[in-house]
């Protein structure tokens, strides 16, 4: 979960994510490693850890290798990590070369506020898992930054509505799954499918209550059954029996 | 050479002249006959346009072997003459009822030249579903938009090119209520015939697994030379695939119904759906992208006037008080109409009887006067003056159908009858059979389900008719005290009804048992009847009635006055008797009244006598003859049901639970003639007719039995 870091100025934050880079590749870091990473004076740097040692976030004794406590660790990792995101977001979401990806990451870190970096992080994983986006949408996008033209939307969401017609797509949120006999007037659902065999269902997909099509309900029978809906542009009746066998998503 | 065509009507009559031959050749096009089949979804409009074409030249008659009605007519266009056929309504040519297979049999057997789909464009992906089925089945097409009018009003367009080129037909856009566009339509015809279109087998692609199957399938079709040459073997394979009842049952060798099983399983297996199901869903996904690309404007038109109607016609409150006062008002109009009408009749025929007697000198006996007078004119005349009522009946259902009104009553009432087992259409035959039974029984003709279907027309009869009112008339006033007489009429109703749903609920679980049928139904848009449309309807019954009716009723007619007027008693024994203690005598001499006197002991347990059983052999051809019988059992010659001493002898001889018994038996047993006729002609067997003859009589045996077992019991 993410840990609240204290307020650590921007820069002791880089330099805790500098210690933890150096201290990755040779085990430890030395002050000229740390300045030489960052391009600051060593003066600065004996500041800093100074001001990390007060806060107990590095072990820090003059001539001596700097290395992280449990808890500077923890900082550090979130600050780097973090960053990471950031970069990724830019590198694979925005599609920028890696090298601007770093640099930005590097600058935004700092300097916009914490709830919008936490924000963009969950973001991120936001994308990577709801099946609205996806890799399909990212790559959509990339293909769209490299095309340079406007291309057609229309033409992507024709193919999008064949696939969804062909029920290759994922179904939206589960919540949304009910049937024809459920609906209240005037609501919609898109049909998935339909759970009877024989007569009935073939009947229904002549009639066009077929899959991935549009249908709105309009009324009940006064005496409660049967029900009116409209679908393909007309009005259709069934029996609430024969609703209930109608699977769709809710709009 | 020279090709023509013929059209069988069902009498077996040729029209035209010549052999039709298999297969094309070279035609020559001069002095031509063109077969049309029209083909379109229910309230498509086709009617209207078959019949602006047709006018008068049009006729009808049945499909062999089935109860589904054909109608013809013809016109001429560009010296060809032009036999069209208008082919039932259908919203898909599967095998999926008895209309639809003899729409897609007629337009392959038959050699039809053209096919003509009127589409309502204002409904368009739907009916294009047939198109589609069309298509599939490779014939000459052309395709009517109908309801172009409304469609121009809500500003969509067709790319009217690219549509034909999608289905691979001509396409008119058409006006039929105005009579618009309709020589395009016939130049078409004419064009497709003289020019006909490269045919394509491949216009609908079902998917790639689909199709796949479809090439395992075909090659193992050519071991049915016959079929595959009629329809086509990639139409063939598709249908087998779907599973169509129809073509499977024509016989195929086990080796290609393993293949094709396997297929099925296949696909099921793999898409989770029946192949008849991916197939529908093609058809729709091949309509959409045409539509998509040739229509602009949503496809999802709204009928925005229908609607607003439906909110007050459909009004979860409103529904049903607007339904009860439209039925009332239809009934009051047709008895108010239709009685003045009916007076009318009946003095023509006591006019004619007259005259007709008037013929022989007076006094003088001869057969042939009895027979023409009473037999024929009275039988055929009592029957013949019902057909005002009739004919109005038949015009207010044509009316109530064209509207689209009809399918929001079986909407309104389908939880009632569902109950009972039976679809919401049954409603209103059943509701009509409350004026006379056989336009009723006519009615069913919307009952896709045979089961419903003969299930309602058994028991229409039970629902207390016009003509049994004379019967109650004349009777209840005879036994019961003033305060009474309305309770004791709604009862009548009330057992009928009551008894209707108790017969119709066994007869469901016994004899028509088997899953009902889905209601699924479409809920057309509002439209006002034409009244050309209406006429044609309404005279297209009543002639039926009256072919049909009428010269089995003759027939009957003839029996019966023969039975009760033969033989005759000798002279001797009708000697210092009254004329109307002869009548009586004379009846009681004839078979008509041995046969009652033998049948006494039979109908004593119901609390009848000879003279009632008597009168209700009489009252066999026709309900209200009863009372006319009754009046000649007691000797006081011609009555009828405001005969107040015809009453006075009637309460002085029975009790009033025998007169309630006899209204009893009266409501419940067999019905008139008419009826039965109509029941065979609807059921298309005798044995229906027999059945409903026989079971009604027996449940009237019954029922009167019980009641008067034990009501007597009670009362004393």
């Amino acid at each position: 979960m993410m840990v609240r870091a204290e307020n650590l100025s921007a820069s002791l934050e880089d330099y805790l994510e500098a210690i933890f880079w150096i201290a990755q590749s040779k085990g430890a870091a030395r002050a000229k490693d740390i300045a030489k990473r960052l391009q600051v004076k060593a003066s600065s740097v004996t500041g800093a850890l100074h001001a990390l040692g007060e806060k107990k976030y590095v072990n820090y004794a003059p001539y001596d290798v700097i290395t992280l406590t449990s808890e500077g660790l923890k900082v550090a990792k979130k600050v780097v990590r973090r960053h990471q995101i950031l970069k990724d977001f830019f590198a694979e979401v925005l599609a920028v070369d890696a090298d601007i990806a770093d640099e930005g990451a590097c600058k935004l870190e700092h300097s916009i506020p914490r709830p919008i970096v936490e924000r963009l992080v969950e973001f991120m994983e936001f994308v990577e898992v709801c099946p609205r986006g996806g890799k399909d949408w990212i790559k959509g996008f990339i293909d769209q930054c490299k095309a340079k033209t406007k291309q057609k939307c229309e033409k992507c969401m024709n193919s999008c509505l064949k696939n969804f017609r062909k029920g290759k797509q994922l179904i939206l949120n589960e919540e949304n799954i009910t049937t024809v006999a459920d609906l209240k007037p005037r609501q919609k659902g898109v049909v998935v499918r339909i759970n009877r065999r024989g007569a009935i269902a073939k009947r229904l997909a002549e009639m066009g209550v077929g899959r991935g099509a549009l249908v709105e309900f309009e009324r009940v029978a006064p005496l409660g059954d049967p029900i009116d809906i409209k679908v393909k542009g007309y009005h259709l009746s069934l029996r609430k029996s024969e609703a209930a066998d109608i699977v769709i998503t809710h709009m | 050479m020279q090709e023509f065509n013929i059209v069988t009507t069902d009498n077996g009559v040729t029209a035209g002249n010549g052999v039709v031959r298999n297969g094309s050749v070279k035609r020559d096009v001069s002095k031509k006959t063109i077969t049309v089949a029209v083909a379109g979804n229910p309230n498509s409009g086709k009617t209207t346009v078959f019949n602006a074409l047709t006018g008068a030249r049009q006729h009808v008659g049945n499909y062999p072997g089935v109860t589904v009605e054909k109608k013809e007519g013809s016109c001429s266009h560009r010296g060809h003459k032009i036999n069209l056929v208008d082919l039932p309504g259908t919203y898909s040519l599967t095998a999926f009822s008895v209309e639809e297979v003899v729409a897609r049999n007629f337009i392959v057997d038959e050699h039809t030249d053209v096919v003509v789909d009127i589409v309502d464009s204002s409904n368009l992906e739907r009916n294009l579903y047939l198109a589609t089925q069309l298509v599939e089945m490779n014939v000459p097409l052309v395709l009517a938009f109908n309801m172009t009018d409304i469609v121009e009003r809500r500003g969509t367009v067709f790319d009217i090119e690219k549509l034909s080129g999608f289905f691979n037909a001509s396409i008119v856009p058409i006006v039929g209520t105005k009579g618009r566009g309709l020589g395009k339509l016939l130049d078409a015809i004419v064009d497709t015939v003289e020019n006909p279109r490269v045919k394509d087998e491949h216009t609908v692609h079902y998917g790639d697994e689909v199709e796949e199957e479809l090439d395992k399938i075909k090659p193992l079709l050519a071991s049915e030379h016959s079929l595959g040459e009629k329809y086509g073997s990639r139409w063939l394979a598709l249908k087998l695939l779907e599973q169509d009842k129809d073509i499977l049952d024509k016989g195929h060798s086990q080796e290609l119904i393993d293949a094709v099983a396997k297929s099925v399983q296949h696909l099921t297996k793999v898409t989770g759906d029946e192949p008849e199901i991916l197939v529908a869903d093609r058809r729709y996904g091949f309509i959409s992208g045409a539509c998509e690309e040739a229509v602009t404007n949503s496809v999802e038109i709204r009928h925005m006037r229908s609607d607003l109607v439906d909110k007050v016609i459909l009004n979860r409150v409103l529904a049903i008080p607007i339904f009860a006062v439209l039925m009332y008002g239809v009934f009051k109009l047709t008895f108010m109409l239709g009685d003045p009408l009916m007076g009318l009749i009946e003095s023509m025929f006591e006019w004619l009887s007259a005259f007709i007697t008037g013929l022989w000198p007076i006094g003088a006996e001869s057969a042939i006067k009895s027979l023409i007078v009473d037999g024929i004119i009275g039988g055929v005349g009592g029957v013949i003056v019902f057909v005002p009522n009739i004919m109005l009946l038949f015009f207010a259902i044509a009316i109530l159908e064209d509207s689209g009104y009809m399918a929001r009553a079986a909407f309104i009432m389908d939880r009632v009858m569902h109950k009972i087992g039976l679809h919401g259409k049954s409603f209103i035959p059943m509701l009509i059979g409350f004026g006379c039974s056989v336009p009723a029984i006519m009615g069913t003709r919307v009952l896709e389900n045979r089961r419903s279907r003969l299930t309602t027309i058994l028991v229409i009869p039970l629902m207390s008719c016009g003509a049994r009112l004379p019967i109650y008339v004349l009777l209840i006033p005879a036994f019961f005290a003033a305060k009474w007489h309305g309770l004791v009429m709604w009862l009548m109703y009330v057992i009928g009804v009551v008894l209707a749903i108790f017969c119709a609920k066994l007869l469901r679980k016994t004899l028509f048992k088997g899953e009902t049928m889905p209601f699924v139904m479409e809920l057309p848009p509002y439209r006002v009847p034409t009244l050309r449309g209406v006429l044609i309807h309404m005279w297209g019954r009543s002639w039926m009635y009256l072919k049909k009716a009428g010269t089995i009723l003759l027939g009957i007619s003839i029996i019966l006055w023969a039975a009760t007027s033969y033989p005759k008693p000798d002279e001797n024994t009708l000697a210092g008797l009254s004329a109307e203690q002869a009548q009586t005598t004379a009846l009681r001499y004839s078979i008509a009244g041995r046969v009652g006197t033998a049948m006494e002991p039979a109908v004593k347990p119901l609390g009848f006598d000879y003279r009632i059983g008597t009168a209700l052999i009489g009252a066999l051809a026709a309900k209200e003859v009863f009372v006319a019988q009754m009046g000649i059992v007691y000797s006081l010659g011609e009555s009828n049901e405001s005969s107040q001493t015809l009453r006075e002898k009637l309460a002085s001889n029975y009790s009033s639970l025998q007169g309630f018994c006899i209204m009893l038996f009266c409501l419940i047993s067999a019905p008139c003639m008419a009826t039965l006729v109509i029941c065979k002609r609807e059921t298309g067997s005798w044995l229906w007719a027999l059945f409903q003859f026989c079971g009604l009589t027996a449940l009237a045996y019954l029922v009167t039995l019980v009641v008067y077992q034990v009501g007597s019991l009670i009362i004393t």
